[in-house]
């Protein structure tokens, strides 16, 4: 009797070892993880948060082949939840809100800009839920201690400096700035950035110009930018202004060495929309289908490129706006996977704590929550084609330079 | 001074496109007595025609303008005859939110068919002028100048000289007995508002050409012409003609206020309309009614 019973034990333990066994070599399906995210599906910055958009749900149609997010042994299939805020950043923390509330969004993907951020991280601090975002690059927004709120890219600061950088490599130097800015946060953090910065390098500011954030006839401040004579042409703005400008740049025959626009000129709507009149123009971009870095998981740039073309083929390469995106739900991913745990608290510090390399480059957050640490790189318009012309090494093309006056284009 | 000439002469370009934003919507609200909200979506729907217009087919920019006036007449007209004219003697509150709605449906159908991509265009002579010294004057806002003088010069003659015309004014004075004399009042309205449109659309047809055009750019060309008209005065096109020049001068000299002053462009400009309102109610140049 004695040795029956030892040996149902036996049997029971070998079982439940093989069982253990099993679920530790093929991780079992869980429950499915929902994320949330406010877009500007309509509005000013429809296009904008298009390519957000398409920058998550490359990730999540990815993750989702793979069987979901690998936590704890068990693997959770994805779903991102979204909602319109007109582009209006109000309307975007309310919808944060109610992602949370009644979606029972676990965690929380960036909206797109600046300004929605802000207004959403207050959401994501107060739920206390991790919130990481790819879009909202103003330092304004990690200036204010908060423990939830995450940014894969390179700061606001940082947009136009490789510019300054890469010009003092450049023969002859460069050396008088003429600084046109919108003004809002973003654009003028950006541009005060210059202001500092600039000097440090050899170069100084001539002219520095605030117009209102959205003016579309900005004749008036290239007329000053003109009269200023100065060899570097820059813009922290947005796209609309950035096409303003240029064109009015050729009407009124402004010719610089140099014609740089914060943000603007790596989407293709510029070249399209300017033609020829987009060569030369150089931008600050947080990441080029050039870029090579060597990542620790998800995709090669080469096959990140790839794989946007296959889903997006009306779109040509993804900008850096798909990039970021992407990198957001990738870090989200792996701070999941390295607290092996679904606790908001437990996500939110392994993020903290996330140093990863993927095709984006470098995800690290310093303690304000912002990535310091990835560079940014600049890029040129050669023939109707973006090249990553700095820094060197991971640039595919040199800098045309100086760019040729408007006579003789 | 050859600043000071270039920037005036920037000033009055730019107004010549206010001029065109402007004459329409004065239109509307002087003789249907309606704050058309819808007007920027008019005027961004026309820029959208003369762009395809040039992408699809090569034509001249300003040679779509004929076209986007007439489309914008026809939509302008089935607008006002279907639904407009259901409230056309509602409260002030119902024309607003009627207008707004068109407005977003108007809006959300171009981000339908043309996606949110910034569209611009840019014919072989774009960005090419006349030049006297450093002063130079592109042919493109130049002929935007021109054809926005044509523009409100043809409604005037429309409105001054035409049998419609002569009933469209005499509804503005006195709507009951415009229809006690026999005007179709339903028709004649929504040949107004097809003015109107028609107007609009010539002005997307020249804001294509200097900007680029989304389904969203049109908003702040509602309350551009809203500003313009205010100055200008209501009720005569020579007046919106007036008003929209001034707010163009005024806007470029703001801006060319040296560092952070030309923040406050719109503010400045914005502030003489408040001072007009004051000082002289029926605006620049219109007449008291």
């Amino acid at each position: 009797m004695a040795l029956r019973k030892l040996a149902l034990l036996a049997v029971a333990a070998v079982s439940a070892f093989a069982c253990g066994g099993t679920t530790s070599n093929a991780p079992t399906t869980g429950a499915t993880i929902t994320l949330g995210a406010p877009l500007g599906l309509t509005g000013s910055l429809t296009k904008e948060s298009q390519l957000t958009q398409q920058g998550y749900d490359l990730w999540k149609d990815w993750i989702n082949a793979q069987g979901g997010i690998v936590v704890n042994n068990v693997k959770h299939p994805v779903v991102i939840k979204y909602y319109d805020d007109t582009s209006n950043a109000n309307q975007s923390a309310v919808l944060m809100q109610k992602l949370i509330t009644e979606d029972k969004a676990q965690f929380l993907l960036g909206p797109y800009g600046s300004a929605a951020t802000a207004t959403d991280a207050i959401v994501a601090e107060t739920n206390q839920i991790p919130m990481v975002e790819a879009n909202g690059a103003a330092q304004a927004i990690f200036n204010l201690g908060y423990k939830y709120t995450f940014g894969v890219l390179s700061p606001a600061n940082k947009y136009l400096q490789g510019v300054i950088d890469m010009a003092a490599t450049l023969t002859p130097k460069p050396t008088t700035i003429a600084m046109l800015s919108a003004d809002d946060a973003f654009s003028l953090e950006v541009a005060n950035a210059i202001n500092t910065y600039a000097p440090t390098q050899g170069m100084n500011v001539v002219l520095f110009k605030k117009y209102k954030n959205g003016a579309t006839n900005l004749s008036a401040e290239v007329l000053a930018a003109k009269t200023a004579n100065a060899d570097i042409v820059l813009n922290s703005g947005h796209l609309q202004e950035a096409i303003a400008i240029n064109k009015a740049a050729k009407e009124q025959k402004l010719n610089a060495k140099i014609f740089a626009y914060s943000v603007g000129p790596s989407t293709p709507d510029f070249i399209a929309a300017l033609g020829a009149d987009a060569n030369y123009v150089y931008d600050g971009s947080q990441w080029t289908p050039q870029v090579k870095y060597t990542p620790a998981f998800y995709l090669t740039e080469s096959q990140y490129v790839a794989a946007y073309k296959a889903k997006y083929p009306t779109f040509g390469d993804p900008d850096y706006h798909v990039a970021e995106s992407t990198a957001a739900c990738l870090a989200l991913q792996r701070a999941m996977e390295n607290a092996g745990s679904l606790d908001p608290t437990k996500v939110r510090n392994a993020l903290a704590a996330l140093d990863v390399t993927v095709f984006f480059g470098q995800i690290k957050f310093d303690s304000r929550g912002i990535n310091t640490f990835k560079p940014m790189v600049v890029e040129q318009i050669q023939n109707g084609v973006h090249h990553t012309v700095f820094p060197t090494t991971v640039a595919d093309a040199k800098p045309q330079y100086p760019t040729p006056s408007w006579d003789q284009r | 001074m050859a600043y000071f000439v270039q920037l005036v002469i920037f000033g009055l370009l730019a107004g010549g496109v206010y001029v065109a934003v402007g004459v329409g919507f004065g239109l509307v609200w002087g003789v249907l007595n309606i704050v058309n909200l819808a007007h920027g979506a008019l005027v961004i729907t026309g820029g959208y025609l003369t762009w395809q217009l040039f992408t699809a087919f090569g034509l001249d920019p300003f040679l779509t303008l004929p076209v986007d006036a007439v489309a914008l007449f026809v939509l302008g007209y089935a607008l006002q005859r279907g639904v407009i004219n259901r409230i056309i003697r509602a409260p002030l509150l119902f024309t607003f939110l009627l207008t707004f709605g068109v407005n977003l449906v108007i809006v959300n159908i171009l981000l339908m068919i043309f996606g949110s991509d910034s569209r611009s265009v840019n014919p072989a002579y774009s960005g090419q002028g006349l030049e006297f010294g450093s002063i130079v004057i592109p042919y493109v806002r130049l002929a935007s100048l021109a054809a926005a003088i044509l523009l409100a010069a043809g409604l005037a003659f429309v409105l001054n000289r035409t049998r419609i015309g002569l009933a469209i004014q005499a509804i503005s004075s006195d709507r009951d007995a415009a229809q006690l004399v026999g005007i179709d009042l339903r028709h004649a309205y929504a040949v107004t508002y097809g003015l109107g449109a028609a107007c609009a659309g010539v002005a997307g047809g020249l804001i294509a050409l200097i900007q680029a055009v989304t389904p969203t750019a049109g908003e702040p060309y509602t309350l551009l012409a809203f500003v313009v008209v205010i100055l200008g005065g209501l009720g005569r096109v020579s007046a919106t003609v007036v008003g929209g020049l001034a707010f163009g001068l005024v806007e470029q000299f703001a801006q060319s206020i040296p560092g952070s002053g030309s923040v406050f462009a719109n503010a400045i400009a914005f502030g003489l309309m408040v001072l007009v309102l004051v000082t002289r109610p029926q605006g620049l140049m219109g007449r008291l009614r």
